[in-house]
């Protein structure tokens, strides 16, 4: 196995452009992906394409408009960085991925292009409306994260591109979002259903925004967008569990598999969904 | 190959590495200090966690050149001399290991919770250690014994 370590974007991508590398940032999805395969006797193939030594795609910023993640920003820097209430959701995830030592390596972006159906980066991020930012030596572009993680472990990254930021809007009024996560044991465990919520109340207590996604229950982390819809206007009551009963499994599409029946699944979806909405009512949860 | 300098434990040291030696291999197979221990190779276990510029890591997720220039400390670096850091003596003292595989990576990781969390309680505690297995003790005098050193102050 080979490895190259460039020490500017530049070189990253002219290395990216000439040959099939496999990038790494925290490598805490490819280490032990490749420790797996060596001791099943497939050895990797791929020279690594590190990119920790890139100091330039490092840190978490505040722009014009939102926030810019770099690239290998980690999922303690994000527990860390000074950010409003809107990601508290995020952090709450960030808490959740592997334990602390994993978290110090990690990386948000790392997350999304190893497109786990069960990466718990994703909802957070689909709600938060964030932006990949993808450059090559041809071009750059941003794409939302739904036309970037397309299914199970495939996402659009062109085999000459690297991920070098995430763009997050502001998000709207001093709201905070939520994350919750259900494993089979508590600590350091793979979601079989996670949910990420920003539900805003307006004076009179009826819901003025919500916005809510799902992750580990489809191919990929999605919005429930047929909810979202429904819920403006209402009110925090018994009334909604009807409503979760009927538009949070059709946005679904879980797999039966060792963690959990589909059944299951959706039954904990709606339950997460129901628990996110009341806890929206009675205030913010430590971040 | 690649070339990597980097100081460990205090002492700056440089190898000429295979580009695919991870941080453990460099520690244990050149630099002898077998105090770090594989146990799964995965990244689940825990058994390989070092500080690397004063974060726990674990050092089966690293590799040797991304360690490069860094300041790396292993259960060898923590005692004074002769007189044990006060987690190791508080293993000791509250019988917090039985086979011991576990302990190198519970200690660092320890020391790096009460860094973060001076005086943390129980339930800290165990949240805290969610990336450490242990098979033998069961965690309960590993609790104990982290608690010992967070209310000692
Ligand atoms: C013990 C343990 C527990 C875990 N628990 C969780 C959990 O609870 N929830 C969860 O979601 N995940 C979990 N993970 C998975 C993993 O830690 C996360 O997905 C992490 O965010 C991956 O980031 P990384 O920087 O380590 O990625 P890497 O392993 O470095 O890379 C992951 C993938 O992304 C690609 N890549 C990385 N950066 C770029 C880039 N800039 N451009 C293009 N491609 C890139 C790599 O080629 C690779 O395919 C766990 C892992 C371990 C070992
Ligand atoms: S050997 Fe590194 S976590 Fe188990
Ligand atoms: S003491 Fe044996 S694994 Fe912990």
């Amino acid at each position: 196995m080979t490895m190259f370590r460039p020490e500017n974007l530049d070189d990253a991508l002219a290395l990216r452009a000439e040959r099939e590398v496999l990038p790494l940032a925290g490598g805490t999805d490819v280490f032990p992906a490749r420790a797996v395969d060596e001791a099943w006797g497939r050895p990797a193939a791929l020279p690594l394409l590190d990119l920790s030594g890139l100091f330039e795609l490092r840190g978490i910023a505040e722009t014009d408009d939102g926030y810019r993640v770099g690239t290998l920003a980690t999922w303690s820097d994000v527990i860390r960085a000074e950010l409003p209430a809107g990601f508290d959701g995020l952090k709450q995830a960030a808490r959740e991925v592997g334990g602390h030592q994993i978290q110090n390596r990690g990386t948000l972006v790392g997350n999304l292009c190893n497109a786990s159906p069960a990466a718990d980066g994703l909802p957070m991020l689909l709600l938060l409306e964030a932006e990949i930012e993808l450059a090559s030596r041809r071009r750059r572009r941003r794409l939302l994260l739904d036309e970037f993680v397309t299914g199970n472990r495939r996402t659009t990254l062109a085999p000459d591109e690297l991920a070098v930021a995430l763009h997050i809007p502001r998000p709207p009024g001093d709201v905070p979002s939520r994350f919750l996560k259900l494993g089979s044991r508590h600590y350091l465990v793979i979601s079989i259903a996670a949910v990420a919520g920003l539900v805003a109340l307006d004076g009179a207590g009826a819901i003025a925004t919500a916005r809510i996604a799902v992750g580990a229950c489809s191919p990929v982390a999605c919005r429930l967008t047929a909810l979202e819809a429904a819920l403006v206007g209402r009110h925090i009551d018994g009334g909604l569990v009807p409503l979760v009963a009927e538009t949070v499994p059709p946005a679904l599409s879980p797999i039966d598999d060792a963690r959990g029946s589909a059944d299951y699944r959706r039954e904990a979806a709606c339950v997460l969904v129901r628990r996110l909405l009341m806890e929206s009512h009675s205030g913010r949860v430590a971040a | 190959m690649a070339s990597v300098s980097l100081t460990v434990n205090g002492e700056a040291v440089s190898a000429e590495v295979e580009d695919r030696t991870l941080l453990v291999q460099l520690l244990r197979d050149h630099l002898r200090l077998t105090g770090t221990h594989v146990g799964c190779d995965t990244s689940q276990c825990g058994a390989c966690v070092v500080h690397m510029d004063g974060r726990s890591v674990k050092s089966c997720t690293v590799l040797a050149a991304q360690a490069s220039g860094a300041d790396v400390t292993t259960i060898e670096g923590i005692a004074d001399g002769d007189t044990l850091h006060p987690m190791q003596q508080a293993f000791m003292d509250n019988h917090g290991l039985q086979c011991g595989f576990c302990t190198p990576g519970m200690v660092m990781s320890a020391i790096d919770l009460l860094k973060r969390h001076p005086g943390a309680d129980e339930a800290t505690i165990r949240r805290e250690l969610e990336g450490n297995l242990c098979r033998c003790t069961g965690y309960h005098n590993i609790v104990k014994a982290i608690r010992q050193v967070a209310t000692a102050g």
